[in-house]
């Protein structure tokens, strides 16, 4: 028993300490931080004009051509693993970029785009006509209605979901080693190569953990704070 | 005041409004009513333009507002509309949901729409709910917070859908308390309602609806005690 745990303890020193190695998880933490957090910030946006569009072109003909431009992008989206969009994303649409990080942040934003617009489409949805009428009838345009009315009641109903969507584009952000980025679980896989030993993958999944931990923490809050019109 | 003209609306050619012409003067209080199905929802809606209209125009203060170049947000502003199911903003708070038109609207800063807020729910004894949400109060409560809701927008006329059709029987009376003091002010109304009592005892003008048109109208105490069209006679019948 006590072989074993002085076993862990070697391996644990080697995975973090030898060599400063806890600097490349820092740095690559940092790097999964920073994809995850511009890639959400892109997918909000692209999901909520998406969202919006494919609601209002419901009552507006003329919206007609916009609607199939969304139609088609969240097909292709939703239609291919996200690998194969950073692969492509990589080597045949940003030839020239070296830096797979950037790549990285407009692969996973697209990606993530696609599907907060669906989530918000259901919340906006979720709002009875009724709002929207009554936001016209005291004269506000439909941009201020649909911002000031419906979508804060929206964004209320879509949480639990739409935090789904920001917990798993965090965990997803981890196969952006595949375009040579040096993220978590790349520096991670890395260590765990040249040292032999198992430890640095258990040292990223407990950092995931409590990253994830973190964000449910925050969606509670918002939600207790969002809910104060709630008779529950 | 209001001028409608031949006004015609169908849904999926479906006609539920065959040419209605009307007009209504400033002061008036006009109620309509008529079975379900005969149009007079939609032809309330048609006024603020909440339902486009298929065919005819309708004027409203000098200004076609069937116009496609018309503003009709800033015409809205002038038409307050209250629900059947009231339609209070549920994420705001009972002034903020007095509030939020008349400052995002510019018309006035929040110190002055906070103080109008203030005066409207003391007049109808509910300042102590200022900062209670919706889903805190009753239906009584909530209809009277819509009504005064859009008259913090200072309206010239005032549409009524429904107003107490989604109340329980003792809301009902609190609710046309309030609209008859508005009525006794002065204000401009159109009230569609079932409510025959209101109808007698506010109304200037009744307009009945059957099948998209008006059949009859006249004063309240005319058209209640001797109506002349058969159709009105046979609903009057049934729901007095």
């Amino acid at each position: 028993m006590a072989a074993f745990l002085q076993q862990h303890y070697n391996n644990l020193y080697i995975a973090l300490l030898a060599e400063d190695r806890w600097k490349q998880y820092v740095e690559g933490l940092g790097r999964t931080l920073l994809i995850a957090a511009c890639a959400t910030l892109i997918g909000i946006l692209i999901g909520m004009i998406i969202a919006v569009v494919k609601v209002s072109a419901a009552g507006n003909r003329k919206l007609r051509f916009l609607e199939i431009l969304c139609d088609l992008y969240l097909t292709v989206i939703r239609g291919t693993p996200v690998v194969v969009q950073l692969l492509i994303l990589y080597t045949a649409v940003f030839t020239s970029m070296t830096n797979g990080t950037p790549v990285a942040i407009i692969g996973f934003g697209l990606n993530s785009g696609a599907y907060v617009a669906e989530i918000f489409r259901s919340g906006i949805m979720s709002i009875p006509h009724g709002q929207t009428e009554a936001g016209r009838s005291l004269g506000l345009t439909s941009w201020m209605t649909m911002r000031l009315i419906v979508l804060p009641q929206a964004v209320k109903n879509i949480l639990p979901a739409l935090f789904n969507e920001f917990i798993t584009l965090l965990k997803e952000t981890s196969v952006a080693g595949m375009i040579a980025v040096r993220d978590l679980t790349k520096v991670a896989d890395g260590i765990k190569g040249r040292a032999f030993i198992s430890e640095p993958l258990f040292v990223a999944a407990l950092i995931y953990l409590v990253l994830v931990i973190a964000m449910t923490q925050v969606q509670k809050r918002l939600e207790r704070r969002l809910g104060k019109g709630d008779r529950r | 005041m209001i001028d409608v003209k031949n006004l015609q609306k169908s849904f999926h050619g479906n006609l539920v409004l065959k040419g209605i012409t009307e007009t209504i003067e400033k002061g008036e209080k006009v109620v309509v009513i008529g079975p379900s199905g005969s149009g007079k929802s939609t032809f309330l809606r048609c006024l603020n333009l909440l339902e486009v209209p298929t065919g005819g125009e309708i004027w409203f203060e000098g200004v076609n507002i069937t116009d496609k170049k018309c503003n009709i947000n800033q015409l809205r502003q002038k038409m307050g509309m209250v629900f059947q199911s009231f339609n209070l903003f549920g994420h705001l708070s009972v002034q903020e949901n007095i509030t939020l038109a008349p400052v995002r609207l510019r018309l006035m800063t929040q110190e002055q729409a906070d103080a109008k807020a203030k005066q409207l729910l003391e007049r109808i004894g509910l300042v102590d709910k200022a900062s209670s949400y919706p889903s805190q109060l009753s239906g009584g409560q909530q209809q009277r917070i819509a009504i005064v809701r859009a008259l913090a927008m200072n309206p010239d006329v005032m549409l009524f859908d429904e107003p107490t059709s989604a109340l329980d029987p003792e809301m009902v009376g609190e609710v046309l308390e309030l609209m008859k003091q508005l009525a006794a002010e002065g204000m401009t109304m159109v009230v569609v309602t079932h409510e025959m009592g209101f109808a007698r005892e506010v109304a200037t003008r009744v307009l009945f609806m059957d099948g998209g048109q008006i059949l009859e109208q006249n004063t309240p105490k005319e058209f209640f005690s001797s109506p002349k069209n058969p159709r009105l006679q046979d609903f009057l019948s049934k729901v007095l």
